[in-house]
């Protein structure tokens, strides 16, 4: 370096700078082609939600010719390509849309959007046709795939809700059976998941099927206190004091439970259509424990 | 140079002459505009509506007026557009581009399909959900000051928010109401009576006295101004609540509802049947009312039967708070208009005591919504107007000013209006008896037989319960498969509203996340369990004493009495 004399080391500063200008250059160059990439992906799901299939597909059809090779933003497009080919009426092209998820899964196959793909896939098999219910077997196989790779991502674990719900479809014991050992099971293997709510929900179902009240009740109050809470959503929750209520009162007998639901639903929601039947049972409910008591004094 | 511009001037004469006209007209419209602007404005706000009722406009202007006077540099212009041609101006003012700030919507009518009124939302209008969890600040120094804008609604903007979008889009500024309205110098005339009866008996006794009078060209009063538009309102308000009490029997689900699958899975298994009296009973007083109307109601319409009260030759006749301005003005000068509440029978009515639970529920909501269009040069102006009129001193003189009912809590009604105070508890109709096409088309035939005296109630039902259970059947079936055919749109909307979960920023992430959980559980997961459920039922065919699904079970009772024997003892 001490031999160099002034005038090569000012070359290779300026050799220097330029690399670095060009990398600098070539960098935003990459960068710009990203986010316009991204843009066009945005610009996909919004033309779809709109209804707008066509330009949807264009959208993603043009940010995959742009975004680099195996990179996240390939899948993005196309998983947004494969859900408008699965999803757009009329129009749709189930065999290209099932093609494209396989190639997004390819593309890195144990992330987020592979989970939503594999679930993707499965629910391509519970579209009905025509208006009939679609192949169960077919249906659980699909599933069970999804649950098999994500067991605890949130794909697998909607995956294996709508395995229980097809299974629920049609009325039978043994399977619903099945179904009842089996949410037992997620709910004690899962306590952390946000689908918590809606597999008490599918537990309640089984319950009413086999007629047991109080699991079918406790189950409801259950599916209450794992709700999810949206604080931008306007929480109704008139159907849920009125649900827990009537259980209480004609399918276990627990007049006091029923009572304070009742009381809840009367209080939140004056405005409610059931609230005139809500005093009605109130009364019923008065009225029969007093002519119990009158009855023991009787006796 | 002259010459050439003469020759210029004579060869482009007719292109030339249209500039100079185009620019006039240009300029005129400028300096007009301009003049009408009042002096100061630097922001003009249009609003659209449909509301050429005697006094919306005048009401609006009043409110600009107001409105005016805080914001000096705001003018607020109406376009009021005729109710028929209100879908399709809308529809081409938005998708031009040239849409108002502020546009009425039609929700559910106004002859746009909702699915292209959901379409319109996410195009051409703001969402305002961040804004209606805020307090007004319109309220600031009244009781509602500090509280949500939407918890200050009677029905807490229950209609505004579109479940399709997870978004509030709409600012409701009127409730509306049905009554029966009635010429309160004629009835005193005829009955002697001062103010119309309550009771359904006396309401009756005194039709009957209407009816048997004459004037002075000896023809006869009719006691109700009816037609088919104003059927349903007096089958609605009194007739059908008295099936009420199907609910008790058939309301399989308990969800407080009678759907028309749950009926029919009643009829079919035996739990409820034509012979059910509340369902007798709707029909006889159906046959009492409509014999009080004109011959030949069912051939007329609303305007007819608006003529005939006007023309002082009906004394009764039910309609809306939309309507209650205009009749006060059809009246002016010749007789007085009074308000009534459907006159329900009492307990001791020895017809329809036994079935009359109690009084007619009507679900308070709200409407004459606006929404702001996403052109709108002004929408923070526009938000504003919309807080003024929807605050609680806004409201209330906005719908004074009117004659409708204001939408926002502590507010009161004019003393023509107190009559519309809505019933907030008590019971509604359950006799959804149609289930698919043909069934309805046979079900309206017999009925409109019904309406005209050609047949009672014991034929009309003879005949249409066989074809019910027969067709019925095929009917129900396609309901499911109808069911089953709307999974792939819902699966449409999720999948678009996944991908807003994964693209938004993480802090807005998660509420979507709880939303599209929500909603797939409701819409996809669970949407068939009810129906498997009622399909069970119609499997196991017909039942006898059956246990209700309000009925407590024997087992159920024997479990109280078993506490109560329990607590006697803790107790002793």
């Amino acid at each position: 370096m001490s031999a160099m004399t002034s005038r090569e080391r000012l070359k290779i500063t300026a050799l220097l700078a330029g690399l670095s200008l060009c990398s600098f250059l070539l960098g935003c160059a990459q960068h710009q082609e990203t986010g316009r990439s991204e843009a066009l992906i945005r610009a996909g799901w919004d033309n779809y939600r709109l209804g707008e299939f066509d330009l949807a597909a264009r959208d993603f059809e043009a940010a995959l010719a742009q975004v680099p090779q195996g990179g996240a933003e390939q899948q993005g497009a196309l998983y947004g390509l494969a859900t408008t080919w699965n999803l757009r009426r009329p129009g749709e092209d189930m065999d290209l849309a099932g093609r494209l998820y396989r190639q997004a899964i390819s593309l890195a196959p144990t992330n987020d959007l592979a989970a939503w793909s594999w679930l993707a896939l499965a629910r391509m098999k519970a579209l009905p046709v025509a208006g009939e219910s679609p192949n169960l077997e077919q249906q659980v196989d699909a599933y069970q795939e999804v649950i098999v790779r994500f067991p605890f991502h949130p794909a697998g674990e909607e995956a294996f809700l709508f395995q229980q719900a097809a299974r629920l479809e049609t009325p039978d014991l043994g399977r619903t059976r099945e179904v009842l050992d089996a949410l037992e099971a997620f709910l004690s293997t899962h306590p952390r998941s946000p689908w918590r709510s809606a597999a008490y929900k599918l537990v309640g179902h089984c319950c009413t099927v086999f007629g047991l009240p109080e699991k079918r009740m406790e189950a409801a109050l259950q599916e209450w206190k794992t709700a999810e809470v949206d604080p931008a959503n306007p929480a109704d929750l008139s159907w849920t004091y009125w649900q827990l209520a009537t259980l209480a009162e004609f399918e276990t007998g627990n007049f006091g439970l029923a009572r304070e639901y009742y009381r809840k639903l009367i209080a939140e929601y004056p405005a409610e259509q059931r609230v005139f039947v809500a005093k009605q049972e109130l009364q019923r409910m008065d009225d029969l424990e007093t002519r119990i008591r009158q009855e023991a004094v009787a006796r | 140079m002259i010459r050439s511009l003469i020759m210029f001037l004579r060869r482009h004469s007719a292109p030339l002459f249209v500039c100079v006209v185009y620019l006039w007209s240009a300029a005129m419209i400028l300096s007009y505009r301009q003049a009408e602007k009042p002096a100061g404005v630097t922001t003009v706000l249009r609003i659209g509506h449909w509301q050429l009722e005697a006094g919306v406009r005048d009401a609006f202007d009043q409110m600009a007026a107001e409105y005016r006077k805080l914001h000096p540099e705001v003018d607020i212009v109406q376009d009021a557009i005729p109710e028929g041609t209100y879908s399709q101006w809308m529809t081409t003012q938005l998708m031009g581009g040239t849409a108002p700030d502020l546009i009425e919507v039609p929700v559910g009518g106004g002859g746009i399909p909702y699915n292209v009124v959901l379409g319109f939302f996410s195009r051409y209008f703001l969402p305002l959900t961040a804004y209606v969890n805020q307090p007004n600040p319109y309220n600031n120094g009244t009781e509602l000051e500090g509280i949500a804008w939407r918890k200050t609604y009677k029905d807490g903007m229950r209609n505004s928010y579109i479940e399709e979008m997870q978004e509030f889009m709409l600012v409701p500024l009127s409730q509306f109401g049905i009554r029966i309205f009635y010429n309160k110098d004629l009835l005193k005339k005829l009955t002697g009576l001062d103010k119309a009866p309550g009771d359904y008996r006396e309401f009756l006794r005194a039709c009957e006295t209407i009816k048997s009078r004459k004037d002075d060209r000896g023809r006869p009063y009719t006691p109700i101004a009816g037609s088919a538009y104003h059927m349903g309102m007096w089958d609605g308000f009194m007739c059908d609540p008295l099936t009420y009490g199907a609910v008790r029997r058939v309301d399989f689900n308990r969800d407080g509802a009678v759907g028309n699958d749950e009926l029919f899975v009643g009829f079919k298994t035996g739990r409820i049947g034509f012979d059910f009296p509340p369902y007798k009973a709707k029909f006889r007083m159906l046959r009492e009312l409509t014999e009080q109307f004109q011959a030949g109601f069912t051939g007329l319409g609303r305007d007819e039967a608006v003529f005939l009260f006007a023309q002082e030759r009906a004394v009764f006749i039910t309609t809306g708070t939309w309507d209650a301005g205009s009749l006060q003005e059809q009246a002016r000068g010749s007789f007085e208009v009074g308000v009534m509440d459907f006159p329900m029978p009492s307990r001791d009515d020895p017809e329809f005591g036994s079935v009359i639970e109690g009084p007619v529920y009507e679900r308070p909501t709200s409407q004459f919504s606006f929404a702001i269009t996403r052109t709108s040069r002004h929408p923070e102006v526009a938000l504003d107007f919309l807080r003024f009129l929807g605050s609680w001193k806004g409201n209330q003189k906005l719908n004074r000013t009117i004659g409708w009912i204001p939408a926002i809590e502590k507010t009161t009604l004019s003393p023509l209006l107190q009559a519309f105070e809505p019933h907030l508890e008590g019971v509604y109709g359950a006799m959804p008896v149609t289930l698919g096409g043909e069934t309805t088309i046979k079900w309206q035939q017999l009925y409109s037989l019904f309406q005209v005296r050609q047949i009672g109630y014991e034929d009309m039902t003879a005949q249409f319960e066989p074809f019910y259970l027969e067709r019925g059947v095929n009917e129900f079936q396609e309901a499911q498969r109808n069911r089953r055919r709307g999974v792939a749109g819902d699966e449409q909307f999720l999948a678009g509203f996944r991908a807003r979960a994964m693209l938004v920023p993480s802090n807005e992430s998660e509420s979507q996340w709880i939303k599209y959980r929500q909603m797939t559980t409701s819409r996809l997961m669970v949407r068939d369990l009810g129906a498997a459920l009622l399909q069970k039922r119609l499997d196991e065919g017909s039942v006898t004493n059956a246990v209700g699904p309000y009925d407590l079970s024997p087992a159920v009772v024997a479990r109280v009495r078993a506490r109560i024997q329990r607590q006697g003892k803790e107790t002793d």
